[in-house]
């Protein structure tokens, strides 16, 4: 299933692109959020919560819950929740709260 | 409604409540500590928290020092059953020029005279505390390991669920508006929620103690001046120590769950009470602490509040009671370090109210020093 409108962004659906998660390729279409594109491939775990270590996923969707911080470009803690998409970007599920260095 | 008080401490903060503690533990009765708000609501739970032995006058050092000691154990002492969350990882304190660098090789010698095992360190010995550091810009560094920082929420309800233990009562969102006096002598407190009879009462009050001595009568020669800082989202453990600069004006700490606290002072903050936050400290507390931990660039700022110094004319807190009124008694003026002096506030305070000798000196931090010209300027504050 793709998500096709946003709550509170607007965005162009632009050209099919690649990029990774975790290593493997992923097809998404840039400016859509890194969220919309990886629930479209089926990937549904984004991190694990810090003290349980439970698996969390797709939540508020509109930048507010932290259910879905990532690791983007060695950036973390990004809520690719609202995060567009660009080709080549370099997703990873982070372990814990995220390292700055 | 009209109680009766032996003693009433205006002021729900870390110097009300370690007051009201040591006076419970000394075994007076009948303590009431009247609060405008909740625990900690004021200047206590606004602070950077910081905890340091770092000072360059002698009395600031053996108060941080006996405060210090108290911190390490105070979970026990207290019977605290959360924790204070004291992180000892050190304080690294960076001099930006020679003449800085020589207060602090002055406050050093001071320091290891008075039992403070602080040194000198250069840049390089400074880097390896703290890697990511950007040593530009500075000439070299001071740093005391037994130094650090606590959570000044529960350090604060630690002091007050003791106190309460021992029986003394918090008055939460009651607003003193009012002290009634009899020639020299107290005969009672006004409050939002009723009269509380009394002859004697402890001003604690933070950045708002002038008002409160106002309610008597006496001008402290003391301004509050608004103080900012903000939170990061929180992240791994990227930095132990605290970090600070009086000439770059700021100072930055991890607390354990990961935020990055940080703050600094500013020559045109505003002294009317303001404490609202403004964009102007976000952007350069930004600058500040980017070029100087670089790796901060990837941590987004969440949260951002301020709180009021109460400052004196040299930056060392007024403690102990004053001669026109009996049983008017002050502890105010802690010129941004109130926090961390909070327990030794508390143990000389409950002292000096209970006619004992306190364990240390502090008959100079009167409020006539001023008057007589008998100030000694601490140098070493943000």
């Amino acid at each position: 299933m793709r998500i096709h409108e946003h709550p509170v962004l607007t965005y162009e659906k632009g050209r099919e692109v690649e990029f990774t998660c975790n290593g493997e390729i992923v097809v998404g279409y840039e400016g859509e959020t890194i969220a919309a594109a990886l629930h479209a491939a089926g990937i549904k775990v984004l991190k694990h919560s810090i003290q349980n270590h439970r698996p969390r996923g797709f939540y508020c969707a509109i930048g507010n819950c932290s259910s879905c911080l990532m690791e983007v470009d060695g950036v973390p803690n990004v809520r690719i929740c609202v995060e567009p998409l660009k080709e080549g970007m370099i997703v990873k599920t982070q372990e814990g709260k995220g390292a700055l260095e | 409604m009209t109680m009766k008080a032996d003693i009433v401490i205006i002021g729900g903060g870390i110097s009300g409540a370690a007051i009201a503690y040591n006076l419970a533990k000394k075994g007076m009765k009948n303590i009431v500590v009247v609060e405008k708000r909740f625990i900690a609501s004021g200047a206590t739970g606004a602070c950077g928290a910081g905890i340091r032995q770092q000072w360059g006058t002698e009395m600031n050092c053996k108060i941080a020092k006996m405060s210090c000691e108290f911190f390490e154990n105070a979970n026990e002492i207290l019977g605290y059953e959360g924790d204070i969350e004291f992180k000892q990882g050190g304080y690294l304190l960076l001099a930006s020029n020679e003449k800085e660098e020589e207060q602090f090789k002055r406050n050093i010698a001071l320091q290891n005279r008075l039992g403070i095992a602080s040194k000198a360190l250069s840049l390089e010995e400074a880097k390896e505390i703290v890697p990511m550091l950007n040593t530009e810009g500075f000439v070299s560094a001071a740093y005391h390991h037994k130094d650090g920082h606590l959570n000044p929420f529960h350090t604060t309800l630690a002091f007050v669920k003791a106190a309460e233990k021992l029986g003394v009562t918090f008055m939460k969102y009651t607003e003193v508006t009012g002290i009634d006096v009899n020639g020299d002598e107290i005969i009672g407190v006004q409050t939002t929620k009723g009269y509380i009879e009394t002859s004697r009462v402890v001003n604690a009050a933070g950045g708002q103690s002038q008002d409160i001595a106002r309610m008597v009568g006496l001008e402290l020669p003391i301004y509050s001046e608004r103080h900012q800082i903000l939170v990061t989202e929180p992240v791994d453990p990227i930095l132990s120590t605290m970090v600070m600069s009086f000439t770059g004006n700021f100072y930055c700490q991890q607390v354990p769950h990961g935020g990055i606290v940080m703050g600094r002072g500013d020559a045109g903050e505003p002294r009317d009470g303001n404490i609202n936050s403004g964009w102007h400290f976000l952007e350069e507390m930004a600058r500040t602490i980017t070029k100087l931990l670089p790796p901060l660039k990837k941590a987004m700022v969440i949260r951002q509040w301020a709180g009021l110094y109460n400052i004196t004319p040299d930056r060392q807190p007024i403690l102990g009671p004053v001669k026109e009124i009996k049983g008017f008694y002050l502890a105010v003026g802690f010129s941004g370090h109130g926090f961390m002096f909070g327990p030794a506030t508390g143990i000389l305070m409950s002292e000096i109210i209970m006619g004992e000798p306190t364990s240390i000196d502090i008959s100079s931090l009167n409020l006539y020093r001023f008057d007589r010209g008998e100030m000694v300027f601490e140098p070493s504050v943000v």
